[in-house]
This record gives C-alpha cells, structure tokens and sequence, in this order.
C-alpha cells in the first residue's frame, strides 16, 4: 500500500522527483554541500590573496621600506619569537591555575575564601596591566627584596598570569555554573560529597565549555606579552623597536613585528578552531 | 572546618613573612656585593648610538659599552649588562637589579639626591635642530615654538629653566616661549620629521645624536651653536646597597682613564672628536 501522503504516497512523489535511487540522495546532497564549502572558501581564499596582495604593493610603492635593513636586522628581531612565545604559554598556563582556584573561590560558601577570591578578581581586573607589570618590576622589590632576584622574564610571566587569571576567573565559574542544576542533585542523591561532585561531574563538562575561551585568551595573550618589554624582557617588540629606533627605521622593525604577531594569532586560531571542532562533536547530528 | 583553618594560616604566614622580609638587613656594601659576585651589572639603554646600541647578533657596542667594559676591567669583575628604560635609570630605587648606570648621565642636583655620581668622563654639548619644514635656521627663531625632547632628559630641564647642573659650566637661555614635548627617546623627535609629519618645529638633543641625523639625511638641520656642555659620569643607586666605595673605585678608573689618554682615544673612536676634556671658558 501506498503511504499516507495526498499526493499518491511515497512511490508516487519519488516518480515525480525523478529520483531513481532513494539512498543515494545522501551521497547526492552532501557532495552538493561539499561543492559549496568548497567554492565558498576558494573565494574567501580569493579574496585574502587580493587585499593583502593590495596592502604590501601599496606600502612596497611609496618607497618608504628599507628592505636591506631589515634583510640585516631581520634574525636579531626574529630572534624574539621563542621568548613571546614561552611567555605566552607559560602566562596562560598558570593564569588558568589561577583562574580555576578563584572560580571555585568565587562559587565558595565559605565567607573567607569567597572574600579573597573576590577581592583578587575586583583589585586585578580594576587595575591596567601595564600598571601591574610596573609594580612587580619597581614596587615588589622594596616590600619584598628577595624579588629583586628573581629573573624578569618569570616577574612578566606571573604579572601576566595574576592578571588574566581574574578575567578567566569569571569565564570559569561562568562555565561551571552552567552545569545543569538536576545534575547536581542527582549527585547528592546518591550520596556523593561536594569534592567529588565537583571533581567527577561538574568539572569534566566545565572544561568542555571553557576551552574556546581559554583559546580566545590565550590569543589575546601572544599580544599583551609585549607588554613584558618595559621590564626589560628582550622578546619580539622589544627587539623591533631598540633597532628601530636606533637606526630611525620604527616604520620597518614595527611592521615586521606585526607581521610576525598576526602569524601566531592565525596559527593559533586555527589550532583552536581544530579544537572547537574535535569538543563539540558530541553535538553533531548524524 | 579544615578547608577554612588552613586559608587562614596562609595568609598569617604570607604576612609574617612579609614583615620579616621588610626588616631584613641590607648588604653592607655595593662594591663588596660586587666583588663577591664577581660581576658588575651595568644598565645601558641600547637605542642611543654612538654611545650604545645593539648588533644583529644581540651583543651592544659604543661609547658608553667600552667604558664600561674598562670600568669592569678596572675592577677586576665580569660584565653583564641590563637594559631597563631611561627613566626607570634616573629615578633611582634600582631594587638591586644592577649595580651601576654608565650612560651618559648628566650630573644635575635633583638626581643627586637618589644617585650618588662619579667623575664625570666626557661632556657632550646640547645642539638644537629645526626642520627643514619650518624653514628656522636661528635659535631666535625657535621662539614660541614647539620643541621636542627625550623623556627624563636633561633638555627637558632647560626647556623648562629648571636644569641645575652640577658643574659651572656656560649655558645660554631657552628661547621665549618655547614649549616642550616629550618622546620617550631622543631619536623619536627626529623620525617623527622623517614620517613628513610637523608636530613639533625644533629638536633639543646632543650634539652627536644631531649630527647621526643629519648624516642619515633626515630632513633638518642644526640650528645655532650647541646651547650649553653637560658633564656626563656613571651613577649608582642611593636606595640601595651603599654605594660609596664602588662610585670611589669607579672615579679611580675614570681619572686614570683620562690620564693615560685611554677615554680621549675611545671619543676620538666613537665620536670622532675627544669630547673628554673640560669645555673650555
């Protein structure tokens, strides 16, 4: 028999379609969407090639590059990629230590720790960073004067790692609030303490959420790791403007350097954007 | 109960052993933590050519470097150098991150206060420049004008009538009504005319500094006959470790220097003309 539809049932409407073989319309629309993606990011290819193509011409024709400089200089300023990129790396991994403590601090029913938790993120977050890598390098030493012998480039690691932490303290409690209540109850039900809870359920699905914006920071990271050059730390920026400014070429060493920031953003981002992918496949609708 | 009682002698232990550190002794002697270390942290701020800048392999060279290096030499130590930003030089409170400054440092009276100064080495005159833009080709000229200077820098102090070097030495007044703007380095004043921009009309600099530009072929020109000489001596940190001996052994080294003729030789290297003597009247 026929099935339901008012157009004469399923065999009817396959007739009139002109579709031979019912399975292979799965093979047929996903090349189709293949094809599109495809064609999609030929453009967009297309299109990056065209604008940055017409960036470097028009800056390659007014003149104003010293290409022989930095053909010199170019090792020496490149030179301070590993330092960028050891400080970033190291920033983050300790900010999201950090960032873990204050957010189970900031979810705390204890008055004292969710005290501290939120006087460290209200005080670090009210305060620019710039200021705080200045304290640690200059103020630290006179309440502390073991400090001053503590190499800079771990005072930068930890000034960056103190101040993201209180921004990503707020991405983590975000993150594990978002955890369904009825989980949690379900937990107790059966009997499960807090610590255990937290450890086995809450947190496993927490770090699913935060992963993107870990990512996020840890991009916006690479870039304020500059910041570590006014104390005195040698990496990427502080290279590209000492021999800029020395030789009146900023014009040059400062769009190198640029350039070399935007690389490890981009590879970065599609390093997470892989990552996004391979966390949410438990999403995908087969 | 745990949980709470152990945040709570954390912090007490954090601040116990914050007051303790706070009284703690100081070393009694920079020239002892010196010697003891067997090397002298010198601070140099490597974007001031002739007197420090960087190589392609990361090494500095200039002036300001070999007279160092003698300084180490003289005292028996290693060298290693540090490059923290100018003003974070002269403002003294170090923090014992290094242990002597030789870069071409003025000796005025509001630095003595926090640093405790050597002999001076060598004396650089202060030449004023103008774009070419501006078409001003006398010191009269500049008055009224904007003028641009390096942070912290002693011609700032003179733009303002507040230098107060210390030797007797001959300095001519500001012009009328200039007005001064700060960069945070000398060169920045100049490639700001190089970037065909007009902020500012004249450039306050040292003689050398001037002529690198000139020589570069940046678009300005030296104005007037330099306006006054500063005597320029290495420095260390009052807020620190004493400094007495160090800054004694350090003037010893400097005075043979100029006696053996060896600081007249490194000027006539670097800066092409002895700048090491007095200047003269």
């Amino acid at each position: 028999m026929s099935g339901g539809t008012p157009y004469g049932g399923r065999q009817a409407t396959l007739e009139a379609l002109k579709i031979d073989q019912p399975a292979a319309i799965v093979g047929q629309v996903a090349a189709a969407r293949a094809r599109g993606r495809f064609r999609f990011r030929l453009v967009f290819a297309a299109t990056w090639a065209i604008l940055i193509g017409g960036l470097v011409f028009s800056l390659a024709a007014a003149g104003r590059i010293d290409s022989a400089f930095l053909g010199v200089w170019a090792p020496y300023i490149l030179g301070g990629i590993p330092i960028t990129i050891f400080v970033s790396i190291f920033s983050i991994a300790f900010a999201i230590v950090l960032a873990t403590l204050g957010a189970l601090g900031r979810i705390s029913r204890h008055p004292v720790i969710y005290a501290v938790a939120s006087l460290y993120v209200s005080l670090v977050r009210g305060t620019p960073l710039i200021a705080q890598i200045l304290f640690v390098y200059l103020a630290l030493p006179q309440l502390i004067p073991a400090s001053s012998d503590v190499p800079v480039i771990w005072l930068g690691i930890f000034a960056l790692a103190f101040n993201y932490g209180a921004y990503m303290t707020e991405i983590f409690r975000a993150g594990i609030e978002a955890i369904p209540r009825g989980q949690l109850e379900a937990a107790q039900a059966l009997a499960m303490r807090d610590r255990l809870i937290m450890r086995r359920i809450v947190l496993p699905q927490a770090v699913r959420i935060v992963i993107p914006a870990i990512g996020n920071e840890f991009i916006a990271m690479i870039k304020d790791s500059a910041l570590v050059s006014i104390i005195t730390v040698q990496e990427l920026l502080w290279r590209a403007q000492r021999v800029g400014q020395s030789n009146f070429r900023t014009l040059e060493t400062l769009l190198l350097a640029a350039l070399v920031y935007w690389m490890l953003t981009l590879v970065f981002s599609i390093v997470q954007a892989r990552l996004e992918t391979r966390m949410a496949e438990s999403d995908v609708r087969l | 109960m745990r949980p709470r009682a152990l945040v709570v002698g954390l912090a007490a232990a954090l601040l116990f052993a914050g007051c303790s550190a706070g009284a703690s002794e100081a070393p009694p002697d920079l020239l002892k933590v010196v010697t003891d270390a067997g090397k002298l942290r010198v601070s140099t701020d490597p974007q001031y050519p002739p007197q420090s800048e960087l190589k392609p392999d990361g090494s500095y060279e200039g002036f300001d470097i070999d007279v160092a290096n003698a300084i180490a030499e003289g005292l028996g130590v290693e060298i290693e150098f540090s490059t923290p930003s100018w003003d974070t030089i002269t403002a003294g409170s170090w923090g014992g991150r290094w242990d002597l400054s030789v870069g071409s440092m003025t000796i005025t009276v509001p630095r003595e206060e926090v640093l405790v100064f050597s002999s001076a080495y060598y004396f650089t005159p202060a030449q004023m420049a103008a774009s070419t833009a501006s078409g001003i080709t006398t010191i009269d000229g500049l008055a009224g004008e904007t003028i641009c200077v390096g942070e912290a820098t002693t011609y700032l102090d003179w733009l303002n009538g507040t230098l107060d070097v210390v030797s007797e030495t001959p300095m001519t007044d500001p012009p009328e009504g200039a007005e001064a703007v700060t960069q945070t380095t000398d060169r920045l004043c100049a490639e700001n005319w190089k970037a065909g921009r007009t902020d500012w009309a004249g450039w306050l600099s040292s003689s050398s500094t001037v002529q690198d530009a000139i020589d570069d072929g940046l678009p300005l020109v030296a104005v007037g006959d330099p306006v006054y000489t500063e005597p320029l001596a290495a420095a260390a940190d009052k807020g620190g470790p004493d400094p007495t001996a160090l800054i004694a052994r350090v003037t010893e080294i400097i005075d043979g220097m100029h006696g053996d003729g060896s600081l007249s030789a490194l000027s006539e290297e670097w800066f092409g003309v002895d700048l090491t003597m007095t200047a003269g009247g």
